[in-house]
């Protein structure tokens, strides 16, 4: 698939910052503890507020026809990018619900307009999980394993991005302690990602299958086009294995190492938050890089 | 109605007629619009409702009973081969997966006649719809950013105007080997559900469940052709013995 940077960074960006919501909304239940001031509490939500949206933004982007978006929240019932789309619209109302139970003082609705919150952003992360799983046409995404990396890894990379959030808070409160949940998330997080890397679904299709010629080789003897079609714009973008390799091992090391070594032995979670997302691009880049449509069986690929 | 093609694979040369066809109908028609793009510069591309494609089967002794090469050297050790040309355009799925994917409802298959289309006042240009078609049946039209795919002509077969034998799709009435049928698979006694029976049909990609309408009639196996003498030939076997030799040189 052609790897869309627009989308590429809507699902890190968005993922992000509704990571970094749903831990703050479950730090804020601790706030005393964690020694969190209403102010910090504010900073972040400001900021995974941005991220959310700057990555909702960025996914209008590679609509060709921006002027129907409007049009697309109304196939709830079938359509997982609907649902999506919902779903993120009702996180603002509810968002500000929210606050204003807060600033307001409005105890008994708090811990409903939280745990809302919460499962609303985990549901978004669901559901853009779905849009690609949910296509049996490509079979490497085909499979639980998709929306179980899109939570995760959002979950994750908002771990890192709280204390980051967090360090923002006055300076004599002293410094922040380890980050466990963010450090735990991480290892399960490269653990999952390799797990996913061996045991994704990989070619179940054949160029046989796709023409009903089960027995003999098939192979192709003209395209019927000269240059390049909607088609092979959009599902023929080949990845070199070179090059998948070491963008792998860029996404494991900055995606999940370095940011665990630096939640683990340092203070630098900016850097941390920064360099964790900078491998979850790269990882984003390679799920649609490397994800091959049965289409690409018509042009002449012998197993997709 | 679950209205479709039959299109045969043994008789189609591969000419891109139905393709052309396609392009000069629903180049101004209603919902159409197939837009090209560079058409007389270094890199003519566009948008086509219909893609005709050419695959080698070899070694499949149902199909081909031939080998590569002429009778001189066809030997055990030449593949057996044929070429089949197969066009293809939406196969108006009874699961018509890139319709449950839209999010914006352009994207409809209609109950009366199974007919699946892109309502272009809705469409918002996603590519979603595309990427759930397994048959790469779906294009975007680059000049007004919306999804554009074949619509069996809708505004052709229910015209009162026409004559009724030109109410059928535009590549059916160009194809010069009439490889290409029209009609409702629903009715059994229809023709495309006879051919589609007494032929057999290619099944392509049915483990991924969209149930495609469109019927590719599987090739029939060739009769061979014996360049032997008959025992006893009379005059007009030796010359047929005589032409059929010359074929196959
Ligand atoms: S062939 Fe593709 S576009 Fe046509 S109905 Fe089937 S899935 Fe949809
Ligand atoms: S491109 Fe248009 S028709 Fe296709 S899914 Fe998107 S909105 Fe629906």
């Amino acid at each position: 698939m052609k790897p869309a940077l627009s989308v590429i960074f809507f699902t890190v960006s968005s993922g992000a910052g509704l990571g970094l919501l749903v831990w703050l909304l479950i730090a804020s239940l601790m706030a005393d503890h964690i020694r969190m001031d209403g102010a910090t509490f504010y900073k972040g939500v400001v900021i995974a507020a941005l991220m959310i949206t700057a990555g909702l933004l960025s996914s209008t982007l590679h609509l060709a026809n921006r002027k129907n978006a409007i049009f697309s929240l109304v196939r709830v019932k079938t359509s997982w990018l609907s649902r999506e789309g919902l779903l993120a619209l009702i996180l603002y109302p509810l968002a500000a619900l929210h606050l204003a139970a807060l600033h307001f003082g409005w105890p008994h609705i708090t811990p409903f307009t939280l745990w809302l919150l919460v499962a609303d952003a985990i549901a978004i992360l669901y559901c853009t999980g779905m849009i690609y799983a949910c296509l049996r046409t490509i079979p490497r995404w085909n499979t639980w394993m998709t929306p179980a990396k899109y939570v995760l890894f959002g979950l994750m990379s908002g771990s890192v991005l709280l204390p980051a959030a967090l360090s923002l808070r006055p300076a004599e409160v002293g410094p922040i302690g380890k980050p466990m949940v963010a450090i735990v998330l991480l290892a399960v997080g490269v653990v999952f990602y390799i797990a996913y890397l061996l045991k994704h679904p990989r070619a179940q299709h054949t160029i046989n299958d796709a023409l009903g010629f089960k027995r003999g080789n098939v192979r192709l003897l003209d395209v019927g086009h000269s240059h390049g079609t909607f088609l092979t714009n959009e599902f023929g973008f080949v990845l070199a294995r070179e090059k998948a390799r070491m963008l792998r091992w860029l996404a494991i090391v900055f995606g999940f190492i370095v940011p665990m070594l630096l939640c683990y032995f340092t203070q630098w979670f900016w850097s941390a938050s920064f360099i964790c997302i900078a491998g979850l691009l790269v990882e984003r880049w390679l799920f649609f890089a490397e994800a091959e449509h049965v289409v690409r069986l018509y042009h002449g690929q012998q197993r997709v | 109605m679950r209205l479709g093609l039959a299109i045969d694979l043994d008789t189609c040369v591969g000419c891109h007629a139905c393709a052309v066809a396609c392009k000069e109908w629903n180049g101004q028609s209603l919902m159409g619009g197939a837009p090209d793009y560079d058409a007389w510069g270094k890199a003519p591309s566009g948008a086509w409702y219909n893609r005709i494609r050419h695959y080698e089967i070899e070694g499949d002794p149902t199909y081909s009973p031939y080998r590569c090469g002429s009778s001189s050297d066809a030997s055990e050790h030449q593949p057996l081969s044929k070429t089949v040309n197969v066009p293809m355009s939406c196969m108006h799925c009874e699961e018509a997966h890139c319709v449950t994917v839209c999010p914006t409802g352009a994207s409809y298959k209609r109950a009366e006649d199974g007919i699946v289309l892109v309502d272009p006042s809705r469409c918002m240009g996603c590519n979603y719809c595309s990427w759930a078609c397994p048959y790469g049946a779906r294009e975007l039209d680059e000049d007004v950013g919306v999804m554009k795919k074949c619509t069996l002509c809708v505004d052709r077969i229910y015209d009162e105007q026409l004559a009724v034998e030109d109410r059928q799709p535009a590549c059916v009435l160009a194809c010069p080997t009439h490889a290409r049928h029209f009609g409702d698979y629903d009715d059994p006694q229809s023709k495309v559900s006879l051919l589609a029976e007494s032929r057999g049909k290619q099944s392509m990609l049915d483990d991924l469940g969209y149930k495609p309408t469109n019927a590719y009639l599987s090739p029939r196996k060739p009769v061979e052709i014996k360049a032997e003498l008959p025992i006893r030939a009379g005059l007009s076997d030796k010359a047929k013995a005589f032409v059929n030799r010359l074929i196959q040189l």
